[in-house]
């Protein structure tokens, strides 16, 4: 069998070393764009071979690599897994398209460092030995803190080094969390393993219940900064802000946060020594991300600030989906992951657009640039519409999962985050209207509209909410048959 | 006894040799070669090491042990020893004394590696002078400047002290047990445990180690030496003699002393902690470069300590894997600064500091080699993955975690994300500040040493499995018996 999973993982990291080499922006991005639609392909391949009735893990790879520890070479994805390398491989080469004709410094740099990302994160989706996914944790710092400190916008040197320490504490905290697991689980087997599946086996073996929850806190808490969740967001607004379009639509790909509650948490969840604590934790962070997220972007002046504020907000269904613990509200939080991918897209991608065209993000500063930029502003109204939860976009698909699921067993934190919807509404429509529409402000001068490769990937992006809003089953079943099975266990242990 | 058994000490002391003799005959202009003629005896010593891994024995009235920790840390110094001989042909590039770097360079190794093999305190301490002396004169190398002589006095006065120290401490241990051989000290645990005299050598061999591998609060003169001595000497004294620190500790507290563990585990715990976060919060305001490795230095000999609160096989394996993997990346990292120090001054002669971080501005651009070099070192020093660092970091701390001492290993990896912040500042000075200087021709022997030095932080890091095992190995002659 073909090492598929091997191959989408290092023909990015191999692209990213073959971009480097490049000399002018032309090869460059050829280069990029090469590497991104084969694995774009290769996805595609595995999703039409993948069995999404089943929760195991498929396509597996498993070599050993440093048998004294107990460290393989382990790959597989399952329905967690799946969505979010599709989601990336799709909006990769879509995102190489966006930037083709920018004019930027060092171009083969720029391009190696997207295709490294995307090697990098979609190692993060299919490792399932813990040595490997920390590898590929941390590798995901590197090209982003380059991306934001080289190309950035005015603050970047301070955003990426706030970026890149905040998060790598919070690595070495799950670290700690995964030695923990590891030489619990030895002391349990007399060998060593950092396998994934094995781990979380062995998990529930653990007689110290302080050991228990302190392992199981230490591993939430880097997912949660990852994802990131109140009140450990504050890398996220500089970052994102100061990020070039391309390196912020390259965070919000970087679903590795909220990964790593579904696939390592959830199963983990019944077993700590308090899972009811555990989940109102959960819960608690999850909504008031949602709410405070979404009072941070209505006080926002600038637009790529608000739409950075109101990813913290949208995250936040995402910890309190996976808290509800129902069926429904754990793939709505999936989903949440998926949808909230391609909608931000689109979302950087026009506030890039906008800074570019006019010079600035302020909201005020801007008006009525539909006039001038119409397709712009169907892509955008659109997308603004499925940010707010629009039904017949993606974004309501998962928003009312995971509220109408988390209903069942956490009633008072869904009022809290309810409450965020009318200050989501609030603040997207307004920005659209102040910045959009109205009378058309002189001062911006003459601004042209998008172009025909901006056009192409950011509707390919827009038409794929507007399908996956109407027929979300091809994702959602995958996520479906896993977040049964992880609901399933907490039934049997009576959380 | 077979002489085989010390073939590469025999090999490094013809070299040394040769190459004092040679250089005597020879003009300045064609000593070049010496540091080709060095580079092979030490290439030719480590394979000779390397081919003889596994071999057993004992020579000398057993005052001598070959087993697989002495042949482990043979290995570090040798790797050291190479990276400094490679460099060292540019560095003493038209130097009247270059038979006299090189020698003292080996004949220092000579000592480490005797260091690594002692199976007696006083063939230890005399092996450990001989490669102290060597190292107190290659600090004060360059005689012209004021910086590298107030090095080498430091350096000096402090060693000696401090053997003096060790001396007395090894003289309290003898009267307690009667006897100097390391198993048979060991032997008479009883002894030592019941005798006062126990306690105050532990107090004085504490403080004299304290001084050879810098602990704080015995670290003073480490920064002044390391930052004053030539860039190069550097790599040796952080790289090289500072491991024969740790093995000569390892020999002493672990195998010998090892029925007072009771006592000094918990110095060595506080001065872990204390050390290592002494070196990386200094370190984040250093300009200087060689300074902020210097402190940098400070910490990674607190992170290996901890082998010695942990003291579980595979803790003692992972201090003696990071031994290794900071012989690489150490070394490389100063021989890095060398070859920056060299742009420096071969453009201004007068430079009042050469390592000054500002002198790295845009060091992407103008040499672009040693700054990817440097960038792997510092993100290894750092523990990012895939680098020896990393490995290293993991088994260390995992270890730590292993047996319990959970907050020693978060006091560790907190302040492994502190040392993120100095480093990152060399990577961004490197890439992110522009510079309008042009590109210079990089040095070819700091090159090769710098790509021999990538190329073991890479391979350790990417394929750790057959070091990890030999660490192991290594760490089973301490402990009998092993996991």
């Amino acid at each position: 069998m073909m090492p598929i999973l091997s191959m989408i993982v290092l023909i990015p990291l191999i692209f990213a070393a073959l971009t480097l080499f490049t000399k002018t922006k032309e090869q460059a991005r050829v280069i990029a764009l090469t590497g991104t639609v084969i694995v774009l392909l290769l996805t595609v391949y595995m999703y039409f071979n993948f069995d999404s009735t089943i929760a195991d893990n498929q396509f597996e790879e498993l070599i050993p690599w440093v048998p004294s520890l107990g460290i393989t070479y382990h790959l597989g994805v399952d329905g967690i897994a799946m969505p979010l390398i599709l989601l990336n491989a799709i909006v990769l080469p879509l995102l190489v398209l966006f930037t083709w004709n920018d004019e930027r410094k060092s171009p083969n740099k720029f391009y190696a460092f997207i295709l490294a990302t995307e090697g990098a994160v979609i190692g993060v989706f299919t490792a399932l030995d813990f040595f490997l996914f920390y590898v590929f944790w941390e590798l995901t710092l590197i090209p982003l803190f380059f991306m934001v400190s080289i190309w950035g916008g005015p603050n970047k040197h301070n955003a990426a080094i706030k970026f890149f320490i905040y998060t790598h504490v919070a690595s070495l905290v799950m670290l700690l969390g995964i030695f923990g697991l590891y030489f619990e689980a030895w002391k349990l087997t007399g060998t060593p393993s950092l396998d994934i599946p094995t781990l979380i086996a062995q998990f529930q073996f653990i007689e110290s219940g302080i050991a228990k929850d302190m392992i199981f806190l230490a591993l939430l808490f880097g997912f949660i900064v990852k994802i990131p969740s109140f009140p450990f967001h504050s890398w996220l607004p500089d970052a994102y802000t100061e990020a070039p379009t391309a390196g912020s639509v390259l965070f919000v790909m970087l679903k590795i946060g909220g990964y790593g509650l579904f696939k390592v948490m959830l199963p983990m969840l019944p077993f700590t020594a308090s899972p009811n604590l555990m989940i109102t934790i959960m819960a608690a962070l999850g909504s008031v991300s949602v709410l405070y997220g979404a009072f941070l972007a209505l006080s926002q002046k600038d637009l790529k600030r608000m739409v950075a504020y109101s990813s913290v907000s949208h995250m936040g269904y995402v910890t309190l989906g996976a808290a509800g613990m129902v069926s429904l509200s754990v793939s709505g939080a999936m989903f949440q992951q998926f949808s909230h991918g391609l909608i931000m897209s689109i979302m950087f991608m026009s506030c890039g657009i906008i800074n570019n065209a006019t010079g600035t993000r302020i909201i005020n500063d801007l008006g009525g640039l539909a006039q001038k930029m119409p397709k712009l502003a169907v892509i955008m109204v659109m997308t603004f519409m499925a940010s707010l939860g629009l039904p017949g976009l993606s974004g309501f698909i998962a928003e009312v999962s995971v509220l109408a699921g988390s209903f069942v067993n956490l009633p008072s934190y869904v009022m809290i985050a309810l409450l965020a919807i009318v200050i989501t509404a609030a603040y997207h429509l307004w920005a659209l209207q102040r910045a959009m529409f109205g009378v058309y402000n002189k001062k911006l001068g003459t601004v042209a509209d998008i172009n025909t490769f901006q056009t192409f990937s950011m509707g390919v992006i827009a038409i794929l909410i507007l399908y996956f809003g109407l027929n979300p089953s091809p994702v959602l079943e995958m996520m479906l048959t896993n977040s049964d099975q992880i609901v399933s266990l907490m039934a049997v242990m009576g959380v | 006894m077979d002489v085989m058994l010390f073939a590469p000490e025999i090999t490094l002391v013809l070299t040394g040799l040769a190459v004092l003799l040679i250089g005597l005959f020879i003009p300045t202009d064609s000593k070049k070669i010496l540091g080709y003629l060095a580079s092979i005896g030490v290439l030719i010593a480590l394979l000779l090491t390397v081919s003889s891994l596994g071999t057993e024995a004992t020579a000398f009235n057993d005052t001598v042990s070959i087993d697989a920790l002495s042949q482990y840390f043979k290995i570090v110094f040798l790797v050291v020893a190479l990276l400094f001989t490679i460099a060292g042909i540019k560095y003493t590039e038209g130097n009247s004394h270059t038979e006299e770097f090189f020698a003292l360079g080996i004949f220092g190794t000579i000592g480490m590696m005797f260091v690594a093999s002692a199976n007696d305190l006083m063939v230890l301490f005399v092996a450990f002078e001989l490669a102290s002396l060597a190292t107190y004169a290659l600090a004060g190398f360059e005689k012209q400047n004021a910086k590298s002589l107030e090095a080498a006095m430091k350096y000096f006065i402090i060693g000696s002290l401090s053997a003096a120290l060790m001396l007395l401490g090894i003289s309290y241990v003898y009267g307690a047990t009667g006897t100097t051989s390391i198993p048979a000290i060991a032997a008479s645990a009883g002894v030592l445990a019941s005798s006062p005299m126990g306690i105050v050598a532990v107090v004085l061999l504490v403080a004299g180690f304290g001084f050879k591998i810098a602990l704080v609060p015995f670290h003073m003169w480490a920064p002044d030496t390391y930052q004053g001595s030539p860039s190069v000497v550097s790599a040796l004294l952080a790289a090289g003699s500072k491991k024969m620190g740790i093995v000569a500790a390892l020999k002493v507290f672990v195998v010998a002393l090892i029925a007072l563990q009771a006592e000094w585990q918990t110095v060595f715990a506080i001065l872990a902690v204390v050390t290592m976060t002494y070196g990386n919060v200094v370190a984040l305001k250093q300009t200087s470069v060689k300074r902020m490795l210097a402190y940098s230095s400070l910490a990674q000999a607190g992170y290996i300590t901890m082998a010695f609160v942990v003291l579980t096989p595979l803790a003692l394996g992972g201090g003696i894997f990071y031994a290794l993997s900071h012989g690489f990346m150490k070394a490389g990292a100063f021989i890095a600064t060398a070859a920056v120090t060299y742009m420096v001054l071969s453009e201004n002669k007068d430079s009042p500091d050469p390592d000054h971080i500002d002198n790295f501005r845009g060091l992407g651009k103008r040499m672009p080699i040693t700054a990817v070099c440097l960038t792997l070192f510092v993100f290894a020093l750092a523990g990012i993955p895939l680098t020896a660092g990393y490995m290293s970091k993991f088994v260390l701390f995992s270890s730590t975690i292993q047996s319990g001492f959970v907050w020693l290993a978060v006091i560790a990896i907190l302040n492994s994300a502190i040392s993120l912040g100095y480093y990152a500042k060399i990577v961004k000075y490197m890439y992110f500040l522009p510079t309008d200087q042009e590109k210079v021709s990089e040095p070819f022997p700091y090159t090769v040493a710098l790509i021999i030095a990538a190329i073991g932080v890479l391979v350790i890091g990417f394929w750790s499995e057959p070091f990890v095992y030999w660490a192991m190995e290594a760490a089973k002659v301490l402990i009998p018996g092993g996991m």
